[in-house]
């Protein structure tokens, strides 16, 4: 297969929710294109692991933070940029439970829209000093239900639909400061949060063959894909990009099979 | 009197467009539960309104920004056909002056205070294969500066409009009506407090393509034709009621 390799030796970037899932491969793809990369996740432990799991060195930061809290982003933000810079932000932190609507308690919906939205907020608002000073670039991972919805779903597709909305409201703003945002919009990854999923529905089978389908594609994208374009999102080949919502969804919202 | 028979509860409507639709409402037969954060707005407004439609006017005050107030206004509303989210806010301010208190409550205003609404009130509108429009915005498709929590609001409201209407067909149909920018108190206020009073208003009118900003009643038959029974097709939609803001734009 073509290679796409990009260097990005010497910037520093934030990615939160980088512990495991997309974070992870996004933290270890810029790891590996040279960057130095603070991973965010809820507790020390979590960053800790993943950082070992990258196999350590100077250029990983860890810093964790709770994000569903009101200064947690402000926190993760601080961590990462104790060395004055920060070049690239990645806000991919999330949760995801399905719940019908009956079942959508006052906690649920908030710690989605905490998260997911919130925290994507107020993680760019406590770097924006350095990213205008760097003329940085702001990678927002919303989802394709940032675009379009599924049942049992209601908190978490409010949220990312809320993002792409976000995004583009920071497009405009940043616009003349050189600070690109741009919305992700993946498809269903293989991750650990899909297995998670697949767990609670009871019948883990089932489930994986239903997202299969879903997909026009007929499989679920790899974490690692969607990571490689992240890098080409964040290098000077997507420098006229901003404000958009990228769909990465194996044609999922492309129409139907 | 295509709404005849048809209760109706709006937010926000004793001003702006929540007030435009009630009005409209009421001409068309229907019978209105206005609503609005102070006691003395609602009563002001049904006594406006229920001197020309007696017994079809009807009031209850509520702070949308907390949900213990939304549930026991959903609490008080019996039957109930037509649930318009229209209460809203805006703040106008840069990122980083955007302090978390005018985050949060344009968050809760916005989209929570809509959530809550409609999940308490979807059994009364299951049985009643009733409707619920949100009023989003066209800063749900288009980002404007200086009003970042404000345009997330608003996409948001798109993603639950979206969400509603997929879990809950065929029962109950679920649309958003997005306005461009409307002459309301809403919108004055952000041109009384800009800069230039004069500039902002042009300013307003120029994000769409009409080049003038619209009646707070053009957005009313925009929601009434959501709601009435001849949409029975539409469901999920996002109807741009925004003078061709988000078709496009001269150079």
């Amino acid at each position: 297969m073509a290679k796409l390799t990009f260097d990005y030796e010497g910037y520093v970037a934030l990615v939160t929710g980088a512990g495991r899932g997309l974070g992870f491969a996004i933290a270890k793809a810029l790891r590996d294109a040279g960057a130095t990369v603070a991973i965010n996740d809820r507790t020390s432990d979590a960053c800790d692991a993943a950082i070992a799991r990258l196999g350590g060195g100077d250029r990983l930061i860890a810093a964790p933070a709770d994000l569903s809290t009101a200064d947690g982003p402000r926190h993760a933000v601080a961590q990462a940029t104790s060395g004055g810079r920060l070049d690239f932000l990645i806000n991919n932190a999330a949760v995801n439970v399905e719940r019908s609507i009956e079942a959508t308690d006052d906690v649920h919906w908030d710690t989605h829209l905490n998260v997911i939205l919130r925290a994507s907020f107020l993680t760019v608002q406590a770097a924006l000093p350095l990213l205008k000073a760097g003329r940085g670039c702001i990678v927002n991972v919303a989802s394709e239900l940032g675009l379009h919805a599924i049942a049992n779903n209601v908190a978490y597709v409010s949220a990312k639909h809320g993002l792409v909305a976000m995004t583009k409201a920071m497009a405009i703003e940043l616009a003349r400061d050189g600070v690109r945002a741009n919305a992700l919009c993946p498809g269903t990854m293989d991750t650990e949060l899909m297995r998670d999923c697949a767990t609670d529905s009871g019948d883990p089978e089932a489930y994986y063959t239903a997202f299969n389908r879903y997909h026009p594609v007929g499989r679920l994208a790899s974490p690692d894909e969607i990571a490689a374009f992240v890098l080409c999102l964040l290098s000077p080949a997507a420098g006229f990009m901003t404000g958009s919502a990228v769909a990465i969804d194996g044609g999922s919202t492309a129409g139907r099979l | 009197m295509e709404f005849a028979g048809k209760t109706i509860l709006i937010t926000g409507s004793t001003r702006g467009i929540g007030a435009a639709a009630a009005e409209l409402f009421l001409e068309r037969g229907g019978s209105v539960i206005l609503h609005g954060r102070s006691q003395a707005g609602v009563d002001a407004a049904v006594a406006r309104l229920s001197a020309q439609y007696p017994d079809r006017v009807h009031g209850l005050a509520a702070d949308l920004a907390d949900r213990a107030h939304c549930r026991s206004l959903a609490q008080k509303v019996g039957a109930l056909d037509i649930l318009v989210n229209c209460g809203g806010i805006f703040r106008d301010a840069p990122i980083a002056e955007t302090s978390l208190a005018i985050w949060d409550e344009t968050i809760a205003v916005n989209v929570t205070a809509s959530w809550v609404l409609s999940q308490e009130l979807l059994p009364v509108l299951r049985q009643r294969r009733g409707a619920i429009v949100n009023v989003g915005s066209d800063a749900a498709m288009l980002g404007y500066a200086s009003c970042v929590a404000y345009c997330a609001s608003k996409g948001a409201i798109v993603g639950l409009t979206r969400a509603l209407a997929i879990e809950t067909a065929p029962h109950v149909r679920v649309l958003c009506v997005c306005p461009g920018p409307t002459d309301t108190d809403m919108m004055r206020q952000s041109v009384t407090t800009a800069p230039d009073e004069a500039q902002a208003q042009l300013q307003w009118a120029s994000y769409t393509t009409l080049e003038r900003v619209a009646a707070p009643r053009e957005i009313g038959e925009a929601i009434l034709m959501a709601a009435s029974p001849r949409a029975t097709f539409m469901t999920g939609s996002i109807i741009m009621a925004d003078g061709g803001a988000t078709a496009g734009k001269r150079v």
